[in-house]
């Protein structure tokens, strides 16, 4: 019988990469062609679930960058118009950047979000 | 829907094309007994993406954004690997063109009776997460509008009928041509794998040069658009394109394409006999 070994090593290394799709203040992130709207616009730090609605025309995707704008903390794509996503992401208290990029082009439409400490 | 649809094209297009490749060659080297193998490997990468898009999209667990990259890219460049060796070993049976064709290649493919479903099955579950959330998101909205849905699964039929018409020419051309025409139609596509997969390390943070762009030609080609569709779902072409990618790029397809087109030629016949065993 082959080794397990490898196929186990994989399973560990998945379920350690697994984490809550829940957080007590999921973010609603509304995304049309023209605009990015991120209610509440802080949370305390740590858990972060942002639900992503496209109510535009345009596939969209949606990114929390570092404050430089550049660096990617967590992104979710492929949100077609219609659909709702999720994207979970561990946040360090700090101040980001939102970004919606409908048309999943260019610098998108940005919006400070706080993270403050973690309550 | 049309955007769905063009999702839901995109993300089958590459699939479809390596399996259509895939099985023409077998069917053209007189090995069709073993393409079953193919759709088993095709089979458990769909059933194992969506079982998995399901448990992460309705269960109390997701997969963290840099999991998510993590997987990605490694995925990415295991499968470059799987058809850049699909590519080879074409490319050796290849110049057997003449007398022992079938018996080589039965053997070849015989051998690691495995690899052959773990090559599909590779082909369609690299990206089969992701369009498994995307599925699973698109029925989560029935609830309110089904087009999203049925857009998605339009998109992934054309791509897979796109993938039976790529089967159907390909056995029609003469086997010099189609050897030359598949073997570098794949290393194109293997290509932008893995610049897709550098570029998922990039955004990753785990290589630099996310924003040193090499070209943003997003106003002439819109990813959204059909044409910016099919050039990402077959040749992976992202209109904004790092340096790092541009270099991964270059640096498989120069020495690939080399290494296939000397591979790619034919062994000299000998007029000779050949000398029979000294016992």
């Amino acid at each position: 019988m082959r080794s397990l070994t490898t196929p186990l090593v994989l399973v560990a290394m998945l379920l350690a990469a697994c984490t809550s799709n829940h957080a007590p203040d999921t973010i609603t992130v509304r995304s049309t062609d023209h605009t990015c709207e991120v209610a509440p616009d802080r949370a305390p730090g740590g858990h972060l679930v942002f639900d992503v609605t496209n109510a535009g025309t345009e596939v969209t995707e949606f990114y929390l960058l570092a404050e430089d704008g550049v660096q990617i903390i967590g992104e979710v794509e492929n949100i077609g118009p219609g659909l709702t996503r999720s994207l979970v992401v561990e946040a360090d208290p700090g101040s980001y950047v939102a970004a919606c990029k409908p048309g999943m082009t260019g610098d998108g439409i940005r919006t400070i979000f706080t993270v403050g400490d973690s309550g | 829907m049309f955007a769905n649809y063009l999702i839901g094209l995109r993300e089958g297009l590459e699939a479809a094309l390596v399996v259509g490749i895939l099985v023409a060659y077998l069917v053209k080297s007189g090995s069709a007994r073993l393409v079953y193998r193919v759709w088993l490997g095709v089979a458990a990468a769909i059933a194992v993406s969506l079982a998995a898009g399901a448990a992460l999209t309705f269960g109390p667990q997701g997969l963290s954004f840099e999991a998510q990259e993590a997987i990605g890219g490694v995925a990415s460049i295991v499968a470059v690997g799987f058809v850049t060796w699909m590519i080879f070993w074409m490319a050796r049976t290849s110049r057997l063109l003449r007398g022992d064709l079938e018996n080589r290649v039965d053997r070849a493919a015989g051998r690691g009776w495995w690899s052959l479903g773990l090559l599909s099955f590779l082909a369609v579950g690299r990206e089969g997460l992701e369009t498994a959330l995307f599925l699973w998101s698109a029925t989560e909205a029935t609830g309110s509008t089904t087009h999203p849905l049925v857009g998605a699964v339009l998109g992934l039929l054309t791509a897979t009928a796109l993938g039976v018409l790529i089967y159907r020419g390909a056995i029609k051309l003469d086997l010099r041509r189609f050897f030359t025409a598949t073997g570098g139609l794949l290393v194109i596509v293997a290509a932008g794998v893995l610049s897709y997969g550098f570029h998922d390390l990039q955004e990753a943070g785990l290589l630099p040069g996310l924003s040193t762009l090499a070209f943003d030609v997003s106003a002439t080609i819109p990813p959204g658009s059909w044409y910016g569709t099919f050039l990402k779902g077959t040749f992976n072409f992202s209109p904004r394109t790092t340096w790092l990618e541009v270099s991964a790029w270059l640096a498989y397809v120069i020495p690939v394409l080399v290494l296939f087109v000397r591979g790619a030629r034919p062994v000299k016949t000998s007029t000779a006999p050949i000398p029979a065993r000294v016992t």
